[in-house]
């Protein structure tokens, strides 16, 4: 978690988080709504990446439960998606740290995809079933922008030096 | 490890969120900051509309302000004349013995928010449980019904659109009170009747009011225009397609609601009492020794379900009388006088429809509470 005591700059992830959150519910034209990228997924996958001794799947949980609330889903539903990311970005971390670019953003591709589609098969469960699989979208743009979020947080964690 | 605690704790969560309402204080207190966030972005739209409103040009607003003034004239005019037909409705009810019909209360909430998921249809409303919004509560817009209320939080409410796939909502054709039941397609612009006979009189134009059925909605507002009937000889009913008078994707201001939560035998009691009260002062008009008793329960038969489309039209009481008899469904049975009445009082209430009136199919009107 972030905001023990040896941390610095901590506040810096959790105004991303407060902005991720932000993004994730702002309103956006009817034809684009399908193509939102999962942008707390996106962040948790980069903090994960960058400390992941400090950002873990307990904070990706309780971001879970904020975007269940968000979305008004059943408590617990967001909750399981970020942490099986997180989860997979964390036992990927070493391999992942040392790709190019657009290799993370396939790796990243395949992880959302599976989550999105976890997803399908929880909102399936609650009888709320979308008719299409249109539900990968999402991952498919996070995937093209993850290199541009990428080295946005890159620039951020070096200049405040969080830690 | 802490992975496996996490996703069976989610699980936990998910099946107790599902079964009981264990976990509603929690979401609601975690509401109360979160939902914060719709209202921040909503802020731009809202900063963007009140600079517009600063600097937009005189000649506009002279202009607008003039439409409004007709637009007011026009629907006084018509209150007016609201007055007197509401008035006559109540007195002819009186003659049926069914219960008189109560005003509802409205209250406007403004729109903060859509869901994101763009496979449901869902707006977030500013008016919440502290507002005395309650669960399941219809919601207007200028021109017909909406929605209800699906889930509640402190000081904001989500409100499900008449056109998610999981709603449906029972209606009647205005112009001759055939019931069906309209459900959602996804698509905003467009409701399907389910079930609805090949030989059922409904054309296209028709309008379509809540029927009261349900037990959730008020009786006699619009829902829709019926857009295009098929009749496919393959299929073993018609398609019917209707769209949505309210604007479901535009609307900003909504009306919600507040029927009282009274049964309708209450309502009628109550009425009754009013009117008995009315009569010993002299003041009320004279009326036909047929007071209902406060024991006396309307009987089925004496309720059309079909009464929002006649009292309006009719002045006498021999057109009064149920020109419609509960029991012919979909045959057809135009009432002599029924002109589509002009203006329907939108204060008419379901309050004579009882459930004993054998509604065609007993839905609730809607099946998906919460996902």
């Amino acid at each position: 978690m972030v905001g023990t005591t040896a941390s610095r700059n901590g506040w810096i992830v959790w105004l991303t988080f407060a902005i991720g959150m932000l993004l994730s519910v702002s309103p956006l034209p009817q034809f684009m709504e399908i193509l939102r990228p999962l942008w707390l997924a996106l962040l948790l996958a980069f903090w994960a990446l960058t400390m992941p001794q400090k950002v873990g799947m307990v904070t990706a949980w309780c971001l879970g439960l904020a975007e269940d609330v968000l979305y008004g889903t059943l408590l617990g539903q967001n909750a399981l998606i970020l942490t099986l990311i997180t989860f997979l970005v964390l036992s990927l971390q070493q391999r992942l740290r040392m790709f190019p670019m657009w290799q993370q953003s396939l790796v990243i591709l395949v992880i959302f995809g599976l989550a999105q589609l976890v997803q399908l098969w929880l909102s399936a469960l609650t009888g709320n079933r979308q008719p299409t699989l249109a539900l990968v979208l999402p991952a498919l743009v996070s995937a093209l922008l993850w290199p541009w979020v990428s080295y946005g947080l890159r620039g951020l964690h070096r200049r405040y030096k969080i830690t | 490890m802490r992975v496996l605690v996490l996703v069976v704790l989610s699980v936990a969560l998910m099946v107790v969120d599902a079964r009981f309402t264990l976990l509603k204080p929690v979401r609601s207190q975690m509401s109360l900051v979160l939902m914060q966030s719709y209202w921040i972005t909503d802020l731009p739209q809202r900063l963007w509309q009140g600079v517009a409103s600063q600097f937009g040009s005189r000649t506009e607003l002279v202009a607008e302000n003039e439409k409004l003034k007709t637009e007011n004239l026009l629907l006084q005019g018509r209150m007016q004349k609201l007055a007197a037909l509401t008035e006559q409705n109540v007195r002819l009810r009186e003659l049926l013995n069914s219960s008189a019909l109560v005003n509802e209360k409205v209250e406007v909430a403004e729109l903060i928010g859509m869901d994101p998921n763009p496979f449901t249809h869902r707006i977030i409303i500013n008016k919440g449980e502290r507002d005395g919004v309650i669960l399941g509560q219809p919601v207007l817009d200028a021109r017909g019904l909406m929605g209800q209320v699906v889930e509640l939080m402190p000081y904001t409410s989500r409100v499900l659109l008449l056109t998610d796939t999981t709603h449906s909502i029972p209606v009647q054709v205005n112009r001759n009170g055939l019931r069906a039941i309209a459900s959602g397609t996804g698509n905003p612009e467009r409701l399907e009747l389910r079930h609805v006979a090949d030989t059922a009189d409904i054309k296209e134009g028709d309008l379509l009011v809540s029927s009261g059925l349900g037990q959730r909605f008020p009786a006699g507002y619009p829902v829709a225009t019926v857009k295009e009937v098929i009749h496919d000889s393959g299929q073993p009913f018609a398609i019917v397609r209707a769209v949505p008078t309210a604007a479901l994707n535009r609307s900003r201001y909504l009306l919600l609601v507040f029927s009282d939560g009274r049964t309708a035998e209450e309502r009628a009691n109550e009425a009754a009492q009013a009117q008995e009260a009315l009569d010993q002062h002299g003041g009320g008009p004279v009326i036909p020794a047929t007071v209902p008793k406060p024991a006396l329960v309307p009987t089925p038969a004496a309720a059309p379900v079909a009464a929002p489309a006649v009292p309006a039209a009719a002045a006498t009481p021999a057109a009064a009388t149920p020109a419609k008899p509960a029991t012919t469904r979909h045959s057809a049975a135009k009432p002599p006088a029924a002109q589509p009445a002009a203006t329907k009082p939108p204060a008419t209430q379901p309050a004579a429809v009882k459930p004993a009136a054998k509604p065609p199919v007993s839905a609730p009107a809607s099946t998906g509470g919460r996902e």
